[in-house]
C-alpha cells in the first residue's frame, strides 16, 4: 500500500518560500551557463589586446588559422552588420579596428575542436600594435586628446559639456549654493575599482538554427536588450536571435554588458558548429565592466543645532574606455550625493570621464555606494563638530515623504528614513566579548596576531538610499505571459533574469498568489516566447516581475471568465513615468526623474587591532526600508550578501591597474571576504508599503551595499580616531597608533 | 610535454635539468606553466622520488603541508605555519618541498613584466605599485618571499637534505644576484629529499593578511626558544625568508614608501610571538 505525500501549500506573496534553485545550488547539480554543452560543438577563444592604449598596425591570422582543429579566426573585417554595439551607446566595437582603448579589449575571435587548440591558435594570431600614450589619471582626462572624438554619449538632451574624454557632466543646483552655516566641514573621499567578483565566469553557447539565425544561451541580466545589441551586428532581424537564459552564477550588474554573445553567434554562424565560449578567471576581470572608481569633494554646512544649511559636492568618475552605463551612474551619484536628508541649498557636480583604464559600468549600488561613503563620513564629522550625537542629527535631518530632494522632486512615495534610523538604533549592540578568544574572533582571524594587545573597538553607523527602477524617462517596462490550460494548470512566461536574487521565485509567489492555485510552472526565460521583462537591476526586478505576472494573471482570469476555454494572454507593466533633468540646472522637468527610493540604516561594531591596522567586523544591524516583503528569507538573504559586498569593498577588494592594465586578476590577487571575514547581520525588515508598487514591495538588492561600506568606515574611524577617507582602507592609515 | 615518474631519487636527479622540471604536488608549478611564466619538455613526477611521511624530527619532502597541520611530532610553529598557508585544498596537494621552492607572488613577475627578477633591467614594483613588497634585501628585487612554513623552518634551525648534501634552511636561500637571479643554491637538477627540525622548548607563528583566512602573508612571523635563547624567521618581508635575532634588527629595514607599514607590523608580531613563548 502506497500512503500519497501530503502536498504542501507553496508560498504566495508574503511567505518565505523555500527557493527553487536552492537544493540544486548547494547540491552542484545546478546547471550553470559553462555547463551548456551541444554536439559537435566548437570551443571560442577571445584574442585581447595586451596594451591598454594602441593603435594596431596589422592583424595576420593566417598562421592560428592552420594550426590544429581550428575552424575560424575571425576579426572586425568578418563582423556582418554594424561594427559597434553598446547597452546604452553604440561606441564598443565587436572586435577592435584601428585602436584598441583597454586592456584586454576583444580583438579576435577563434574557434576549434577542444579549447586548448583554440588557445594556442589564439597565441598565434599576429598583431602589431602601436603603443600609445594611455590615459590613466582621471583627473587629467579632460585635457588630453579625446578617445571617442565623435563624442557618443552627447546630443542625449545631457548638459552639453565641451571638454574632450566627458562621458557626462550633470550639475544639480538647488537654493542658493553659498548659503553660509554656523558650522562647515569638509573633506575628500577616494574608492578604488571595485569588481562584481561572480562565480560564474562569463559563459554560453551558440547554436546556429540552420536558417541563418542562431539561439544563444547565455547568463545575463536582461535577455530582450542583449538580442538588440547582438541581432544589428550579425546583420539579423531581431527574430533571427533568440537569447535564452543559462544558469547565472552571480551577476551583480557585470552581466548588463555584453561578453561573449556576438562573438559566440559571429563563430556559431561562420562554422555552422554550435560554438561555447568560457572565460577564465583572469579573462573574467578584464571581460566585464566595474564599479566606478571615485573621487569626492564635500563641504556640509550647518546650523549650530545641527540642521543642514547647504551641501556642496564634486564627483569624479573613472568610466574606463566605453561608456556603457556610466551616464546614468553619473547623475545616480548625483542624484544620492547628499545623502537621505533634507536641505535648501544644495550644489552637485558630478562628472564621469573616459580613461584607458578598465571600463566601468553596473555595480550592485550604482553611483549610490560612492556618494553614501562619502556623505556619511561628512555626517559623522559634522556631529562631532557640534557634539552632536551622530545617530541623532541624521534624525534631525532626515527626509520624509513630502520633503523635496535637491533635483526638486518630491517624495511622494514611502521613504521611511527616521523609521530605519530609530529601528536600527534600537538594535542592541552586543557586548565586547571576553578575553581570551578564539583567534577567528579577534582581528587578525587565523593569523593568530593578537590576543587582546592592541585591540580597539568602534561602533558606526550609517543611512543611505538609493532609487529603485530606471529613471529619467527611460521608457521602463516588463512583459508577463499567462497560459491557462483545459486541465487546469498555469504556465507563466516571464523574461526576468534570475541572477541568485531569487525573481523566480517572486514570479511564482506571485501567479500563486493571483490564480489561487499550486498548479502552475515558470517556463525558461527567453526572447522567443515572451517580451522583454528589463533588466535584472535597478533594484527594479521584483517590483516590474511582480507587477506584470499580477496583470497577466488577472486579465487570463478575466479573459477565462468570458471565454470559458483555454486562455493565453500577454501583458506589459510600466511604473510611474519619469522625466529628464533639466539638463542646466539639475531639476526635475516633470513630477519625478527617479520613480522611488528606498533606504536603509545600518549599524556595526568593529574591532582594530592599531599595532598591527587588523580588523574584524564584529557584528552588524541594520533596519532597511522593503516597502514589503514578497518572500522575508530572500530579502534577508539580500541584506546579508549585499552587506558582505559592502564589506567587500571597505575592506580589501580593489582591482589593481598600472597604467590602465589590471595587476591582480585573479582571486588570489584580488581578495573577497570569506565567512570569517563576514560578521552576523540582525535586519530589520521595515514594511512601509509603496503606494504606486504591486503589493506594495520596493527592491531590496542595493540599499544595503550602498550603507554597508559606509558604515563600517564608520565603525573603524570610532575605533582609530583616523579619517580613513579611501576605501578599501590601507594599512598605513591605521597602523601603528600607538 | 611529457610527464615521467621515474622510480626513486637517483632516476630523478638523472631525468632532471634540460628543460625537465621537477613536479611534485603542482600547486604552484602548474599555474607558471599554463601562464607561461615557465616552459618545460619534460616533468618529472616525484612522488616515488622523494620521501613523504614523518618520523621524529625527520619530515621526508613530499609530505604535504595537510599532513604536517596535524602531526603532534611537528614543532607548533611549522604546524601552524602550514595549516595558516593556502587553503584546504591546496594544502593537501601541496607538498613541503614544493613549498619552500615556490615562485614570488610579485605579481609584476607574475603578468610577465620584463623585470629584474626575470633578467630584465628594472624593479617595477619599486617604481611602481609595491604594497605587498620587501622591507629587507630590496636593492635589486623587491619581492616579498611567500612561503609561511619556510619562515618557521628558518627558526626553528631546521637543515634539509639533497640528493647531494646537506645544507641549513638559512644557507638554503640567498639574495638573488646579478649573476643568478634565482633565491635558493640549489642546482637545476637538485632534489630538496627531507628535512630535519630540532625541537624546540617552544615555538610559535603569527601572521598578518589582508582578510581573516586564505591569504598570503603580509607578514609572517615565526619565534623558536631553544633555552634561553630565542630565533626568529620572518615570511613577506624580503625575497627570501628572513632570520632577525630581536626586533632591534628592524631598525636596519630598508623599506619602500609603501611597505613601511610591514616594519610597524614585524615589530609588533615580533613582541608579541616573543611573549606567547
Ligand atoms: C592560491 C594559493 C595560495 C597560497 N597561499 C599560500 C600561503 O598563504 N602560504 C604559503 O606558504 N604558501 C601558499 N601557497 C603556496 C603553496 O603552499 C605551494 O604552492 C605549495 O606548497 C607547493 O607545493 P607543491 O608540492 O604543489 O609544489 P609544485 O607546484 O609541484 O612545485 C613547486 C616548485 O618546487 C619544485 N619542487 C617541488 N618539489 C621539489 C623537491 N623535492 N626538490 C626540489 N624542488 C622541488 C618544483 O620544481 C617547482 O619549481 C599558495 C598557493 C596558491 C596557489
Ligand atoms: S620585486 Fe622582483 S619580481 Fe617583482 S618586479 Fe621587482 S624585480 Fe621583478
Amino acid at each position: 500500500m502506497t500512503v500519497p505525500a501530503e502536498k504542501l501549500r507553496l508560498g504566495r506573496v508574503g511567505e518565505s518560500a523555500r527557493r527553487t534553485d536552492a537544493v540544486p545550488k548547494v547540491t552542484g547539480e545546478f546547471a550553470y551557463s559553462s555547463d551548456a554543452y551541444a554536439a559537435g560543438m566548437l570551443w571560442g577563444r577571445t584574442v585581447r589586446s595586451p596594451h591598454a592604449h594602441a593603435r594596431i598596425r596589422s592583424i595576420d591570422v593566417s598562421e592560428a588559422l592552420a594550426m590544429p582543429g581550428v575552424h575560424a579566426v575571425l576579426t572586425h573585417e568578418d563582423v556582418p552588420g554594424e561594427k559597434r554595439y553598446g547597452l546604452e551607446f553604440r561606441d564598443q566595437p565587436v572586435l577592435a579596428f584601428d585602436r584598441v582603448r583597454y586592456f584586454g579589449e576583444p580583438v579576435v575571435v577563434v574557434a576549434a575542436e577542444h579549447p586548448e587548440q583554440a588557445r594556442r591558435a589564439a597565441d598565434r594570431v599576429r598583431i602589431e600594435y602601436e603603443p600609445l600614450e594611455p590615459i590613466v589619471d582621471p583627473e587629467r582626462a579632460t585635457e588630453q586628446e579625446p578617445l571617442h572624438p565623435d563624442r557618443p554619449t552627447m546630443g542625449h538632451g545631457y548638459r552639453d559639456d565641451p571638454r574632450p574624454n566627458v562621458v557626462r557632466s550633470l550639475v544639480i543646483r538647488r537654493g542658493d549654493p553659498d548659503a553660509r552655516g554656523d558650522v562647515s566641514v569638509s573633506g575628500v573621499y577616494e574608492l578604488g575599482i571595485q569588481d562584481q567578483a561572480f562565480l560564474g565566469p562569463e559563459s554560453g553557447l551558440a547554436v546556429p538554427d540552420g536558417e541563418g539565425g542562431v539561439d544563444v544561451y547565455v547568463a545575463t541580466q536582461w535577455l530582450h536588450v542583449d538580442r538588440d545589441q547582438v541581432a544589428p551586428c550579425l546583420g539579423l532581424r531581431p527574430e533571427q536571435v533568440r537569447i535564452h537564459l543559462a544558469g547565472v552564477g552571480g551577476a551583480f550588474g557585470g552581466r548588463e554588458d555584453l561578453s561573449m554573445q556576438i562573438h559566440g553567434a559571429l563563430l556559431a554562424l561562420h562554422t555552422n558548429r554550435p560554438v561555447k565560449i568560457v572565460y577564465d578567471r583572469q579573462e573574467s576581470f578584464v571581460g566585464h565592466i566595474h564599479r566606478h572608481p571615485a573621487k569626492i569633494w564635500a563641504e556640509h554646512r550647518a546650523t549650530r543645532d545641527g540642521k543642514l544649511v547647504c551641501i556642496r559636492v564634486r564627483i569624479l568618475l573613472d568610466g574606463g574606455a566605453y561608456a556603457s552605463s556610466s551616464t546614468a551612474v553619473t547623475s545616480n551619484a548625483a542624484s544620492f550625493a547628499c545623502g537621505p536628508y533634507a536641505v535648501e541649498n544644495a550644489l552637485v557636480e558630478s562628472t564621469c570621464v573616459y580613461t584607458n583604464n578598465p571600463p566601468c559600468g553596473a555595480m550592485r549600488g550604482f553611483g549610490a555606494v560612492q556618494s553614501c561613503f562619502a556623505h556619511e563620513a561628512q555626517m559623522d564629522k559634522l556631529a562631532a563638530a557640534l557634539r552632536i550625537d551622530p545617530i541623532e542629527l541624521r534624525l534631525r535631518n532626515a527626509l520624509a515623504p513630502g520633503d523635496s530632494l535637491p533635483t526638486g522632486q518630491r517624495i511622494t512615495g514611502t521613504l521611511p528614513v527616521a523609521d530605519v534610523i530609530r529601528r536600527c538604533a534600537e538594535l542592541p549592540v552586543p557586548e565586547a566579548e571576553e578575553l581570551p578568544r578564539d583567534p577567528i574572533r579577534l582581528p587578525g582571524g587565523a593569523g593568530n596576531t593578537t590576543r587582546g594587545e592592541g585591540v580597539r573597538r568602534g561602533v558606526g553607523f550609517a543611512v543611505g538610499f538609493k532609487n529603485i527602477g530606471y529613471s529619467e524617462g527611460f521608457d521602463d517596462y516588463c512583459t508577463a505571459r499567462v497560459r491557462l490550460l483545459a486541465d487546469g494548470s498555469a504556465e507563466v512566461h516571464c523574461a526576468a533574469a534570475e541572477v541568485g536574487q531569487g525573481v523566480a521565485n517572486v514570479i511564482l509567489q506571485t501567479a500563486r498568489t493571483e490564480l489561487d492555485t499550486d498548479d502552475l510552472v515558470l517556463a525558461p526565460a527567453t526572447t522567443s516566447s515572451v517580451g522583454s521583462a528589463g533588466s535584472a537591476s535597478a533594484s527594479r526586478m521584483t517590483w516590474m516581475a511582480a507587477g506584470a505576472v499580477r496583470e497577466a494573471c488577472r486579465a487570463a482570469l478575466a479573459e477565462r471568465e468570458r471565454t470559458g476555454g483555454e486562455v493565453d494572454v500577454e501583458r506589459v507593466y510600466r511604473h510611474p513615468r519619469t522625466t529628464p533633468f533639466d539638463p542646466e540646472t539639475g531639476q526635475v522637468t516633470g513630477e519625478r526623474a527617479h520613480v522611488a527610493y528606498a533606504c536603509a540604516a545600518m549599524r556595526v561594531v568593529a574591532e582594530v587591532d592599531v599595532e598591527l591596522g587588523l580588523t574584524r567586523v564584529v557584528w552588524i544591524g541594520t533596519a532597511q526600508d522593503v516597502g514589503r516583503a514578497v518572500n522575508p528569507q530572500a530579502v534577508e538573504g539580500q541584506i546579508e550578501g549585499g552587506t558582505a559586498q559592502g564589506l567587500g569593498l571597505a575592506l580589501m577588494e580593489e582591482v589593481q591597474t598600472r597604467g590602465g592594465l589590471i595587476t591582480n586578476a585573479s582571486f588570489t590577487d584580488y581578495l573577497v571576504p570569506t565567512t570569517l571575514d563576514m560578521p552576523p547581520v540582525e535586519s530589520v525588515l521595515v514594511e512601509d508599503p509603496e503606494p504606486d508598487a504591486p503589493y506594495g514591495v520596493k527592491g531590496v538588492g542595493e540599499p544595503p551595499t550602498v550603507v554597508s561600506t559606509a558604515a563600517i568606515l564608520s565603525a573603524l574611524r570610532d575605533a582609530t580616531g583616523r579619517e580613513l577617507t579611501r576605501v578599501p582602507v590601507s594599512f598605513d592609515e591605521v597602523v601603528g597608533l600607538d | 610535454m611529457e610527464l615521467r615518474r621515474p622510480p626513486d631519487a637517483q632516476h630523478a636527479v638523472a631525468a632532471l635539468g634540460n628543460g625537465s622540471l621537477a613536479l611534485a604536488g603542482g600547486t604552484d608549478l602548474v599555474p607558471l606553466l599554463r601562464d607561461g611564466i615557465v616552459r618545460a619538455d619534460t616533468l618529472v613526477h616525484l612522488a616515488d622520488a622523494v620521501p613523504r611521511g614523518i618520523d621524529g624530527t625527520r619530515i621526508g619532502a613530499g609530505t604535504t603541508l595537510a599532513e604536517l597541520e596535524v602531526d603532534p611530532q611537528v614543532p607548533a610553529a611549522l604546524r601552524e605555519a602550514c595549516a595558516q598557508a593556502a587553503s584546504p585544498q591546496l594544502r593537501s596537494m601541496g607538498t613541503i618541498g614544493g613549498n619552500l621552492r615556490q615562485a614570488t607572488r610579485c605579481w609584476y613577475w607574475r603578468l610577465r613584466f620584463p623585470c629584474w627578477l626575470h633578467g630584465g633591467e628594472v624593479c617595477h614594483a619599486k617604481a611602481g605599485q609595491h604594497r605587498e613588497h620587501a622591507i629587507f634585501g630590496n636593492e635589486r628585487c623587491a619581492s616579498a618571499h611567500p612561503s609561511d612554513p619556510a619562515a618557521a623552518l628558518l627558526a626553528l634551525g631546521a637543515r634539509v637534505r639533497t640528493d647531494r648534501r646537506e645544507l641549513s634552511v638559512a644557507e638554503l636561500y640567498r639574495l638573488p644576484t646579478d649573476e643568478s637571479r634565482d633565491v635558493v643554491v640549489l642546482a637545476p637538477d637538485e632534489l630538496v629529499l627531507e628535512l630535519d627540525v630540532p625541537l624546540p622548548d617552544a615555538s610559535v607563528y603569527l601572521k598578518a593578511m589582508d582578510r581573516k583566512k586564505w591569504a598570503f602573508p603580509l607578514v609572517g612571523v615565526a619565534a623558536a626558544r631553544f633555552g634561553d635563547r630565542v630565533a626568529f624567521g620572518l615570511a613577506g618581508v624580503a625575497p627570501i625568508p628572513w632570520a632577525v635575532d630581536s626586533a632591534d634588527d628592524l631598525d636596519r629595514a630598508t623599506p619602500l614608501p609603501g611597505t613601511a607599514y610591514k616594519v610597524q607590523i614585524a615589530r609588533a608580531l615580533i613582541a608579541r610571538a616573543f611573549s606567547a613563548l
